[in-house]
C-alpha cells in the first residue's frame, strides 16, 4: 500500500510561495550540482557488427565515427542504466533520493508501455511522493528536461531536480544487413544531473531554446504501436518480416538538417544573452555523428578543439548522449569553473535544442 | 504579479459513441451489467487512422477560437498522452505541424491520468519565468486501438474512451489564474495499473509473440489495489491544494475529479461532504481518457454555462504511476 501520509509531502508547486519573491529580478539561477553516467560494460566493436550484417568497420567509421558502442546483456531497462547513473549524480551533488521536488527522465525507449520510466526509477531510487514524469523528445530530450528543471529551479518551485537521459536501443534495433543503416549508430547509456538554486552571480544555466518540426516526423521514426493503428500491435509487428517495431531513418534528411538547425538555435542561444561564437568554452553536440558535429564546428567556426566528442565509443544514445558527454568532459577536467558550456542537440520530430551554462 | 491564466479551453470527442449495451455485445458479457459494474454509460471511439494528434488539432481550434487567437499567437506547447500517435516522435511534434505553426517548442511529456495537471503546472513555470508569453498545453487520447475486445478484457476495455482537450494559457493581471497545484507520484506499486509491452527492458527483444498471445499489451487494472488509494489520495490532495491555495471547500464552485472508476470519484465527493451538484466524476461522461478527461469535462461545462468566468474550480486527479495530483483556478 501506498503510505504517503507518513511520508514528508515533497514536489508540491505553489505559485503562491513563488509570489513571495519581491520580483522576478531575484529569480535565481539554475546550477548543475552533480553528474552521473552509467553505460553497461558490454562493448559491441563495429567489428563485431559484421558478423551479424554485411557491413564493414571501415565503412561505419568513416560515415560516423563510431568505433564501439555498449549494449546490455541482460533484461535492463531506461531506468535501471538511469539508476546508476543518478546514483553516482546525487552523490556528486550530496543529495538523498528524498530531498528530490521533481524526476525527470528522456527517453524514446521506455522501460514498458506504461507508467513512465521515470516512475520506475522513482522506485529503483526508493523513493516517493515528489512528480516523476517522462520527457519524450527524443535526441532533444535531455535539454526539453533541462529546460523544464531549469524554470521550476529559477522560479523557486523546486529545489533539488534529477534529470535523466537514458536508453536502451539494443532491444529495439534490427541488427541484420537489413537495418544496417540505423543499428549501427545506436548505443546503450544513460546520463544524469542533479540540479538546484545557483547562489554564484552570473553563473548557470544562462538560458535553454527549444524547437520542433513535426513536417519532418517521418524522416526519423518508429511507427509501433501507434494509437492510430487498429489494433496498436499485430502480429504482423512482432513477427513478420516488415521490422515495423524498429527505427527507421533517412540519413540525408536527418544530415541536412541537423548541419542547419544546430548552428541556428546555438546563435539564438548566443544572441539571447548577447555572447558570440568567440565566448563558447566547450561546445557539447548531442552525439548523433561525428560527421554532423565536426560540420557545425566548420560552420559556426568554432575550432575542434572547443568541441567534445565521444562518439567513438558510446555511438548514439540520443537522450543519454548530452550527460554522458558532460559528465565525462567534466571527469577529464575540460570543463572548468567560470567556462562557458554550450549545450545543443537535434534529432528525430524533428526536435532540437541548446543551452547555454555558465560554469 | 500576474498569474497564468486560461484563456480558452476546446475539447474533441470522436463521432462514434459506442454504448455499453454494445460493448456488452462485442465483450460477450450480459447486457446492463457493464453500466452497473463501471458506472459508465457511454464512450466514443475514433476512427481508423486518427490520432490523438487529430483529436487535439480539433480541440485547439475551438480553444484558440474561444481565445479570441489564432496558433500564430502560441510560442510553445506541451502534449500530454499515453497513447501516442506513433512510438516516436511524439504527438507535440505532430500538432506542432497540424497548427501549422513556425517550429515553436513541442514538448512531449508521459504522465498517464495526470498528463493535463503536469502540463498545466509545467507550462505554469514556463509562463512564470517569462520564457514564453502563450503556451498550450493538449491532452489526447486514442485508447480504443489498445484494447481487449475478446471476453478477457472485460474488466478493463468498458472504461475506456478516445478524447482531446487543448488549454491556451497566458498571464494576466485580473484576478482570473491559477491558484495552487501539487503533483505527486509513488511508483511503489506501479503494477497495479500498467501495460507492460512493448518493453524496451526485455532482452534482447521488446516483444515477442508470446508477449502478444499472453495479452501483456493491453492495459491491467488492480482495482481492488486501486480502489482504496484513490480513496484515500483524494481528499488528501484537495485537502493539500485548498491549503495551498488558502481556500475553503465551499470557496470551490465546481470540482473535476477523475478516476478511471468515476463511483470512486463519487463517493469521494460524498465523503468529503461536497454537494453532489458540485461534483463531477469525469469518467462517467465518456469514460476513462487518461490525460483528457479532466479539461474536456472542464471545456464542457465551459461551454454549456455550467462553471462562468471568476468562478473557483479544483480539478484533481489518481491515477497510473501512480500518480496523482490537483490544481485551483480562477476561470
Amino acid at each position: 500500500m501506498l503510505r504517503t501520509g507518513r511520508v514528508r509531502v515533497r514536489g508540491s508547486i505553489a505559485p503562491r510561495d513563488v509570489e513571495k519573491m519581491s520580483s522576478k529580478e531575484n529569480l535565481g539561477r539554475t546550477r548543475i550540482l552533480g553528474l552521473g553516467h552509467y553505460v553497461p560494460p558490454r562493448v559491441v566493436t563495429n567489428r563485431d557488427l559484421t558478423r551479424l550484417m554485411d557491413t564493414t568497420e571501415e565503412w561505419i567509421e568513416q560515415r560516423t565515427g563510431i568505433r564501439e558502442r555498449h549494449f546490455v546483456d541482460r533484461s535492463l531497462g531506461p531506468a535501471d542504466l538511469g539508476l546508476l547513473a543518478a546514483r553516482d549524480a546525487l552523490a556528486a551533488a550530496d543529495t538523498d533520493a528524498g530531498e528530490l521536488d521533481l524526476i525527470l527522465l528522456g527517453t524514446l525507449s521506455p522501460d514498458i508501455d506504461f507508467p513512465a520510466s521515470a516512475c520506475l526509477l522513482q522506485r529503483g531510487l526508493g523513493t516517493r511522493g515528489m512528480p516523476a514524469f517522462d520527457v519524450r523528445n527524443q535526441c532533444s530530450g535531455f535539454l526539453y528536461g533541462l529546460a523544464i528543471a531549469d524554470k521550476f529551479v529559477r522560479s523557486g518551485a523546486a529545489r533539488r531536480v534529477l534529470l535523466v537521459g537514458s536508453e536502451v536501443h539494443s532491444s529495439g534495433i534490427d541488427l541484420t544487413t537489413r537495418g544496417r543503416e540505423v543499428a549501427v549508430i545506436f548505443g546503450d547509456g544513460a546520463g544524469a544531473a542533479v540540479l538546484g538554486p545557483e547562489q554564484r552571480p552570473g553563473r548557470g544555466i544562462l538560458s535553454t531554446h527549444l524547437h520542433a518540426e513535426g513536417k519532418y516526423a517521418k524522416k526519423l521514426w518508429v511507427e509501433p504501436p501507434s494509437s492510430v493503428a487498429a489494433p496498436r500491435i499485430d502480429e504482423d509487428m512482432v513477427s513478420g518480416e516488415g521490422g515495423r517495431l524498429f527505427p527507421k531513418m533517412e540519413g540525408r534528411y536527418v544530415f541536412r538538417h541537423a548541419v542547419t538547425r544546430f548552428p541556428e538555435v546555438i546563435r539564438e542561444a548566443l544572441a539571447a544573452n548577447g555572447l558570440g561564437v568567440a565566448d563558447i568554452d566547450l561546445f557539447i553536440p548531442h552525439q548523433a555523428n561525428l560527421r554532423i558535429s565536426q560540420m557545425v564546428a566548420a560552420s559556426l567556426e568554432l575550432p575542434e578543439e572547443k568541441m567534445f566528442n565521444n562518439i567513438d565509443r558510446y555511438g548514439n544514445t540520443t537522450a543519454g548522449s548530452v550527460p554522458i558527454a558532460l559528465h565525462e568532459a567534466l571527469e577529464a577536467k575540460r570543463v572548468t569553473p567560470g567556462a562557458l558550456v554550450c549545450l545543443a542537440a537535434f534529432g528525430s520530430g524533428f526536435t532540437w535544442a541548446s543551452a547555454l551554462i555558465r560554469w | 504579479m500576474a498569474a497564468t491564466v486560461i484563456l480558452g479551453l476546446g475539447h474533441a470527442l470522436p463521432p462514434r459513441l459506442v454504448t455499453s449495451e454494445e460493448l456488452a455485445g462485442t465483450l460477450d458479457v450480459g447486457s446492463g451489467t457493464l453500466e452497473a459494474r463501471t458506472g459508465i454509460a457511454r464512450r466514443y471511439y475514433a476512427g481508423v487512422g486518427v490520432g490523438p494528434s487529430d483529436l487535439a488539432l480539433e480541440a485547439s481550434a475551438m480553444a484558440l477560437d474561444r481565445a479570441g487567437l489564432s496558433a500564430a499567437d502560441v510560442d510553445f506547447l506541451i502534449f500530454a498522452t499515453m497513447t501516442p500517435d506513433m512510438a516516436f516522435p511524439g504527438s507535440g511534434c505532430l500538432l506542432q505541424d497540424k497548427l501549422g505553426v513556425p517550429p515553436i517548442g513541442a514538448l512531449d511529456i508521459r504522465a498517464q491520468c495526470l498528463g493535463f495537471i503536469f502540463g498545466l503546472l509545467i507550462a505554469d513555470r514556463f509562463l512564470q519565468t517569462d520564457t514564453y508569453d502563450r503556451v498550450l498545453v493538449a491532452a489526447g487520447e486514442v485508447h480504443s486501438t489498445s484494447l481487449d475486445f475478446s471476453a478477457g478484457g472485460a474488466d478493463v476495455t468498458p472504461y475506456f474512451g478516445d478524447g482531446a482537450a487543448v488549454a491556451v494559457l497566458s498571464t494576466a493581471n485580473d484576478g482570473r489564474g491559477l491558484v495552487a497545484g501539487v503533483m505527486h507520484s509513488d511508483a511503489t506499486e506501479f503494477e497495479r495499473f500498467w501495460c507492460e509491452y512493448p518493453a524496451s527492458r526485455q532482452h534482447p527483444v521488446r516483444m515477442t509473440l508470446d508477449d502478444l498471445r499472453k495479452r501483456r499489451h493491453y492495459p491491467q487494472i488492480d482495482f481492488d489495489a486501486l480502489n482504496p488509494m484513490a480513496e484515500r489520495l483524494f481528499p488528501e490532495v484537495i485537502t493539500e491544494v485548498l491549503e495551498r491555495g488558502g481556500c475553503r471547500k465551499d470557496e470551490i464552485a465546481h470540482f473535476f475529479l477523475h478516476y478511471v472508476d468515476p463511483r470512486i470519484a463519487l463517493g469521494t465527493g460524498r465523503e468529503m461532504g461536497i454537494p453532489h451538484q458540485r461534483v463531477t466524476a469525469t469518467a462517467s461522461r465518456a469514460g476513462h481518457i487518461a490525460a483528457a478527461a479532466l479539461p474536456i469535462a472542464l471545456s464542457e461545462a465551459w461551454g454549456a454555462g455550467s462553471v462562468r468566468r471568476g468562478d473557483l474550480v479544483c480539478l484533481a486527479a489518481v491515477g497510473a504511476g501512480i500518480n496523482w495530483g490537483a490544481a485551483i483556478i480562477r476561470l
